[in-house]
């Protein structure tokens, strides 16, 4: 590509040059290196006064075309930039500055950036170098790890499924939790990260404290995360880069240790149940044994193709990407294809004043998404078949669905969902755009008015139909009837526009600046909602989607027999509309003295549509100081480059007060009836919702200290902070009397406290300053967070389910188990004074745990070392204090499954009156399903080597001659290993639900180019 | 560039001016305001319906069946109903909160109907309708007081013993009421169903509420209140005449229509029923194995639909199979054709796998399997009740003719009369009959709390159905035949735990 342009400018540049002078061309190479001789890669290159130019490659190589006298100009964010004029050499290295007036890279503040060192806020950013080239279909769990407190917990398998994503704890007990995700200046969907790319991501800041987030006001209690997408740079000439990358996907171990045929069978001829039980000593030796889960489970392969052009001239760039992205989940009939082009251009005027730029993405993303996961149904969920079918039974076995109907036994739950795999259909597509504009006017050099607008548009599509001839359709319609089975579609569209227009005026006098913002925010959001549940299909036409096999609704009713007679096929329709919207104007002042003091104010007023009828507005506001400690004189000569102390105190809000999306609980301030279908199915008025009159905002209320540090010539580098948010009027769940029809309804009420600490640390164990040599990196990002419930809503200040007043948030009550009687076999509890009994109170002897399913600690730790071209870079990712019920165990531990589904070895160390003190209690104990307790809660704890990547940069004079300018190959890993004492398949799930869906096990290899 | 600044200018203050009322005072569409929701006799009809989608005897099926001696592990069971058939129950339990908080949905529905009818105006001509709204909503309100006391009181015939909190007026959210007296509450439903038959005129139909309703309530209160210890208790008068009303208005079915019956094609003997039809509330499989149920009254037993084939989680007992005779009518009507009766059952492998009795009282209707309506009183059970009556007030030879009565409809021929030489046999033959008539229809574990004890009855299961769990008896007078006040009551009425029944 780059020969081809050379050949297309050359005969123009001689023709100019000739011109003038007599000049020869020449080829200048070189290496461009940081301070610390640390290789610069994407430096651009540019002759001063041409649009020839070209970037720097990963080892701070480059070449260009010149004429001897031209000058060539470096420059790159936070560094100085140079100009060297050419002479004879034919090699000019250059040694880059930072540009102490920008102070190494820009940092968001939100709506605003600042410089590092101007900053008073504690955020932290990532680059795209710890984004790219990950397997995640979702970006937000590509996160997981590398922000400290930023607790991402996956507990789906499902390629694109969206994570729990929770900043320095849990905020909100029935509010949404999530931070505010915003990409280029619009507010995003948080739930939905499925359909954007994350190889067009240039940088993800993540705002923690009220500094940064009492901006967004009723958005930012849970903090914010602001993604930046590439973008072109002015005076560029053509890139052009390819990124392929395949990888392989599988299931993580587990450790349940489970029966193979044998074992099941005998047991099951011990106990007198299931297939066992009829067989002969003979027969059960021959059985097979089949591992269904390695039939519900394949190897996922995935294939993701990235293609991104950009350009600069001197008043406009722009930077478009094509992607293709195609996933196949581990779990049968799990998948996602996505398509997605994104197109972003920045323009300006010559004076400069004027600016704008557009960002655009379209994508289209089609997946197959299996439902009912987690659930009990043997006849739906796939992961139950796979963990908890016998092994003696194997595809093979299966026929068709009818013959599944009689005689219809659990044991068969395999060939139930076999027969699914091959006669349900569930695939979403789904298109979303996300486009922005922003422009911004300098009227006078002091002041600046600018507006940015910004649409998120996402249509969901639903598909689902289970076939006409599936055991499940012949089963729910009775084999009578053959033409049962369902076709369901559902069009789900929102659309969300968000506009802020601001004035900003900065000046500076002396060692004195100022910048002083007004901002004015507009926000609407709209869902439109359609769709339709057809029962009835003619095997003969049926086909996914295709409407050709409905059987139109009709009553055949035989008098005779009714039962026989055809079911009616009621067909429905359905329909929904919802609108949301929020107003705010809010302004923010900052005050710079000699860039060693700083302090920065903010207030927001608010109002929201959720509470029109209750409390409107609120306001949000925050102050944040700083003192730049090595700035002052007395710090001339200390090991410190860079020591900052920050301190913020203030407020945000959060108005989405019930969870959900924008849409939920939208008029929670009325008394609802509603009519539907009542007694008979008569159309029927009834009451659908007790208003709440004061309902009002959850207010989080932050203090947070940090200090930001470089030392030993940068060599050390970190930031530490400590925080302390209380959440006030959280909206949660009251216990009412029953005699309201309800026993329970949400208020504002009682406070919940999250505090703690994260730090982040990088250490340049080995440095070189040769551009081959040897370097190493540690680094490690944690946090540790703690819950505390105060001020709870009843009179003993505790709520089941919630906690207590100075507890845990959702700390677990229930019955302390207490081991096997060794004299019978059955299961001994402590009461609450702690005595042991068989026959525990199940009310009174419950007992607070000080136990539950957040994290105490969580974050990771690793390396990056490279050498000559290699690099090698490991995640680790830690958390502890996680406590889960792990009831897949206790469905492989459970007696009464035997015949039935699969259980575990573990039940060979069951009581009997020769083995009286083991663990597991004996088959027949009578109270081993009457209470519930913490017999199966489990620590989910665990180290996990998230991450692993190695790779080689080919030099550049190797791949030259195939006219590449840079060519990297890697090979990644994701969740290689584990070490947890949780015996499940995927520690990560911060979820007590049984059955679900694991994370994989993934492997990749890929390779960059660029032209 | 002027241009430029002025459109920023436009732009901001338009948005400043117009946009803020747009984004926040947001009216969303298809809401009904409580104002709007009742202005006319049409609108209260409306809300009547919505009153009677809140009754529903599914949990009252699944519970008593599983709890007692109706049923046996079915061999598709896959854990369902485990802690039940063990007999276990505590406040924590799935059946007190079910029962609980079921019945007080009724109530509050029941009252914001009542309520709401003192602001609807009728028209000329709407008076009488509007009355019979009405009143069936008193006498709705009264079946939802008495089954709460029937499940939460531990002896009916002590009007000093504790009931549960009246509740005859729409609460607000901070009331924590305590239990009112067995006195109370009866007070409350009897001036109920005074109050309802008064008002009601009209009748549209075994599946809603008229006045032979009111009658066979009062008849079957006044059998639980009476002490079967005491011929002059009055209440024994009051069952016998009332049960006497239904009677000779509502003859047995013969074998024919008993049949139908249960398939919902002919009314039969039904005094009143709930309907159940499909596309409403209840047209699904609800919660199997649980109290919670709420889905067709078969679902309760099997999974999909009737007969061997309809994956039956539950069996018929052994222990009431063998009441039943082959040329009864109540056999067809209560085991499915396609059982596999062993008859050497006692030594085959087990239950589960040789003797396989299927329920089959819920087979399905209007083409749904296992989807029937609710019997909630039937003439069957008012021969019963009067049987009962006349054998506590010691006229042992009219109740044997009356149990004898049954007897023949059923067995369409002449059966032998039985002989009873005191009540307590007298009232054990009652028993096993209502056993045998009312099986699976919710009346079996509040037949053994009340006559249990007279009748030297408990719970009997047949030693092949309780020998992997041990539970096979329950004695009439053990605790758990009245259920505990919920937990999940107490978490927001904390003084009620003062009040929780004996045992718990």
């Amino acid at each position: 590509m780059r020969s081809k342009l050379t050949w297309i400018l050359t005969p123009l540049l001689l023709v100019l040059s000739m011109t003038f002078s007599f000049a020869q061309e020449k080829t200048i190479s070189g290496n461009v290196v940081d301070q610390n001789s640390v290789p610069l890669p994407g430096v651009s290159v540019v002759v001063v006064g041409t649009t020839r130019g070209t970037q720097t490659d990963f080892d701070g190589n480059y070449s260009i075309s010149v004429a001897q006298g031209e000058v060539l100009r470096f420059s790159y964010i936070g560094q100085k930039t140079e100009n060297r004029t050419v002479g004879v050499a034919n090699t000019i290295n250059v040694v880059m500055e930072e540009d102490a007036e920008a102070l190494e890279e820009v940092v968001v503040q939100g709506y605003r950036t600042s410089t590092r060192e101007k900053s008073s806020i504690a955020a932290q950013t990532i680059s795209a170098t710890t984004i790219e080239n990950r397997p995640n279909a979702n970006v937000v769990q590509t996160l997981s790890g590398q922000v400290a407190g930023l607790d991402i917990s996956t507990n789906s398998g499902q390629p694109g499924a969206a994570p729990t994503v929770r900043l320095r704890g849990v905020n909100s007990i029935n509010g949404n939790t999530a931070p505010l995700f915003i990409v280029d200046g619009t507010p995003v969907d948080e739930t939905n990260f499925r359909s954007i790319n994350p190889q067009d991501i240039e940088s993800i800041s993540v705002l923690k404290d009220a500094g940064a987030t009492a901006i967004y006001g009723n958005r930012g209690a849970n903090g914010v995360v602001v993604i930046k997408t590439r973008t072109g740079s002015f005076n560029t000439p053509l890139q052009i880069d390819y990124t392929g990358i395949l990888s392989f996907s599988s299931l993580q171990n587990n450790d349940y240790n489970l029966m193979n045929s044998q074992e099941q069978l005998n047991l099951e001829a011990e106990r007198g149940a299931g297939r066992g039980a009829t067989l002969t000593p003979d027969e059960i030796a021959q059985a097979p044994t089949f591992n269904w889960v390695d039939f519900f489970f394949r190897t996922g392969l995935t294939q993701n193709h990235n293609l991104r052009l950009s350009s600069g001239s001197e008043n406009f760039s722009q930077a478009t990407t094509f992607g293709y992205f195609d996933q196949e989940g581990i779990l049968q009939d799990s998948d996602l294809k996505r398509f997605s082009i994104r197109n972003n251009t920045t323009g300006k005027t010559d004076n400069g004043r004027f600016s704008y730029g557009t960002n655009l993405s379209i994508n289209y993303s089609k997946s197959n998404e299996p439902n009912q996961i987690g659930g009990s149904g043997i006849n739906r969920n796939f992961i139950l078949g796979a963990y908890q079918s016998v092994p003696y039974i194997t595809p093979d076995d299966y026929t068709t669905g009818a013959d599944l109907i009689s005689p219809l036994l659990f044991s068969n739950t395999p060939l139930f969902l076999l027969d699914r795999l091959l006669t349900y259909t569930r695939f979403e597509e789904e298109v979303k755009l996300i486009g922005s504009f922003n422009a911004a006017y300098q009227i006078t050099p002091e002041l600046t008015a600018a507006i940015t607008m910004g649409g998120d548009y996402q249509s969901e599509f639903l598909t689902r139909a289970e076939g006409p001839t599936s055991f499940n359709a012949l089963l729910f319609g009775g084999a009578e009837n053959p033409t049962s089975g369902f076709q369901q579609q559902n069009s789900r569209r929102v659309f969300t526009y968000n506009q802020v227009t601001s004035l900003t005026y900065a000046n500076n006098w002396g060692k004195h600046s100022v910048n002083v913002a007004g901002y004015l925010e507009y926000f609407k959001a709209h869902l439109r909602e359609f769709g339709y549940f057809a029962q009835g299909l003619n095997p003969k036409t049926f086909y996914p989607g295709d409407g050709s096999g409905f059987i139109t609704t009709f009553l055949d009713q035989d008098p005779d027999n009714p039962i026989d007679a055809a079911v009616l096929f009621e067909d429905e329709a359905s329909a929904n509309i919802l609108n949301a919207g929020l107003f705010s104007y809010f302004g923010q002042a900052d005050y710079d003295y000699d860039t060693r003091y700083g302090i920065t104010g903010t207030i927001r007023r608010d109002a929201s549509y959720r509470f029109a009828g209750s409390n409107k507005w609120a306001t949000f506001y925050s102050v944040a100081g700083r003192w730049n400690i090595h700035n002052e004189a007395f710090m001339d000569g200390s090991v410190f480059n860079q020591l900052k102390l920050r301190a913020s105190y203030g407020t945000a809000g959060n108005q989405r007060i019930a969870g959900g999306n924008y849409f939920t609980a939208p008029d929670l301030t009325k008394n609802l009836f509603a009519t539907g279908a009542g007694y008979d199915n008569i159309p029927s008025i009834f009451l659908s919702q007790i208003a709440n009159t004061t309902l009002r905002w959850e207010t989080v209320t932050s203090a947070n200290i940090g200090i930001d540090f470089e030392v030993f010539d940068r060599r050390l580098r970190g930031s530490f902070d400590v925080y302390d948010k209380k959440t006030s009027d959280l909206f949660q769940s009251t216990p009412v009397s029953a005699i309201n029809s309800v026993t329970s309804l949400n208020a504002n009420t009682g406070d919940l406290t999250n505090r703690g600490l994260d730090f982040t640390l990088n250490w340049d164990v080995i440095r070189s300053d040769d551009p081959d040599g040897f370097r190493l990196t540690l680094n490690a990002v944690g946090n540790y967070n703690e819950t505390e419930l105060s001020n709870l809503p009843n009179e003993e200040g505790e709520i089941i389910g919630t906690g207590r007043n100075g507890g845990r948030l959702f700390e677990y009550f229930t019955l302390r188990y207490a081991g096997v009687n060794p004299a019978n076999g059955n299961l001994l509890f402590f009461t609450a004074d702690g005595d042991v009994t068989e026959n525990p109170n199940a009310d009174t002897d419950r007992v607070w745990l000080d136990k539950n399913i957040f994290p105490d600690w969580q974050g990771s730790f690793g390396f990056n070392m490279d050498y000559k071209g290699f690099f090698l870079t490991t995640q680790f990712n830690y958390v502890t204090g996680v406590d889960r019920f792990d009831n897949d165990l206790a469905g492989f531990q459970n007696p009464d499954n035997i015949g039935q589904f699969r259980t575990s070895r573990d039940l060979f160390r069951a009581w009997t009156p020769d083995n009286r003190v083991t663990d597991i209690p004996s088959y027949d104990a009578f109270n081993r399903a009457a209470f519930a307790s913490d017999r199966f809660l489990r620590e989910a704890d665990y180290v996990r080597l998230r991450f692993a990547s190695i790779g080689y940069n080919f030099p550049r004079k190797f791949v030259e001659k195939a006219g590449i300018s840079r060519l990297r190959v890697f090979g990644n890993a994701e969740n290689l290993f584990t070490w947890t004492k949780w015996r499940g398949f995927d520690a990560e799930a911060q979820d007590n639900t049984s059955r679900l869906y694991p994370t994989p096990r993934t492997l990749s290899v890929g390779f960059e180019l660029g032209f | 560039m002027k241009n430029i600044k002025n459109l920023f200018l436009v732009i901001g203050v338009f948005s400043g001016l117009v946009a803020c009322n747009d984004a926040i005072d947001i009216d969303q569409p298809g809401r009904l305001d409580a104002d709007a929701a009742f202005q006319t006799v049409d609108d209260l009809e409306a809300g009547l319906f919505g009153v009677y989608d809140q009754f529903d005897i599914s949990p009252d099926i699944a519970f008593q069946s599983i709890f007692t001696d109706e049923l046996a592990i079915g061999f598709d069971n896959g854990g369902q109903g485990l802690a039940d058939y063990g007999f276990v129950l505590n406040a924590g339990s799935t059946a007190p909160a079910v029962f609980w908080t079921n019945g007080y949905d009724q109530l509050n529905a029941a009252n914001r109907l009542i309520e709401a009818s003192e602001i609807v105006e009728p028209e000329a001509g709407e008076q009488a309708r509007f009355n019979q709204i009405l009143g069936e909503a008193y006498a709705l309100r009264a079946w939802g007081h008495f089954t709460l006391l029937s499940y939460f009181s531990p002896d009916y015939t002590d009007d000093n013993a504790l009931s549960v909190i009246n509740l005859d007026f729409v609460p607000t959210i901070d009331q924590q009421l305590l239990r009112n007296t067995n006195g109370e509450t009866f007070a409350l439903i009897e001036e109920d169903l005074t109050r309802a038959a008064s008002l009601m005129t009209e009748d549209n139909g075994v599946t809603r509420i008229n006045d032979d309703f009111v009658t066979a309530l009062r008849a079957r209160i006044a059998a639980y209140r009476a002490d079967p210890g005491n011929p002059s208790d009055p209440n024994w008068g009051t069952a016998a005449s009332l049960s006497q009303q239904l009677i000779a208005k509502y003859p047995l079915a013969n074998r024919a229509e008993y049949e139908a019956m249960f398939l919902d094609l002919s009314d039969g003997e039904v005094i009143f029923k709930l309907e159940r039809t499909a596309g409403d509330n209840y047209d699904g499989q609800g919660a199997t194995g649980s109290p919670a149920a709420g889905g067709w009254a078969g679902a309760r037993f099997a999974f999909t639909g009737p007969g061997v084939d309809g994956s039956p989680y539950f069996e018929m007992g052994r222990s009431l199979f063998n009441l039943m005779d082959p040329a009864d009518i109540r056999y067809d009507v209560n085991v499915h054709p396609s059982s596999v009766i062993d008859p050497d059952y006692q030594n085959g492998v087990g239950g589960q796998n040789n003797d396989i009795l299927v329920v089959n009282k819920y087979q399905g209707s209007e083409g749904q399997p296992l989807m029937n309506d609710l019997k909630i009183f039937r003439a069957s059970e008012m021969y019963l009740i009067r049987a009962e009556a006349l054998a506590a007030q010691g006229n042992l030879g009219d109740a044997a003719a009356l149990v004898k009565e049954l007897r023949d409809a059923r067995f369409g021929t002449a059966t032998a009369l039985p002989s009873f030489s005191n009540s307590t046999q007298a009232y054990a033959a009652i028993l096993n009959e209502r056993r045998v008539e009312l099986a699976f229809e919710g009346h079996r574990y509040l037949d053994i709390k009340r006559l249990g004890s007279a009748a030297n009855q408990g719970v009997l299961k047949d030693p092949v159905d309780c020998g992997f769990n041990g539970a096979c008896t329950l004695s009439a007078d053990d605790f758990r035949f009245t259920l505990p006040l919920p937990i999940v009551e107490f978490n927001a009425n904390p003084g009620l735990r003062e009040q929780q029944n004996p045992g718990y």
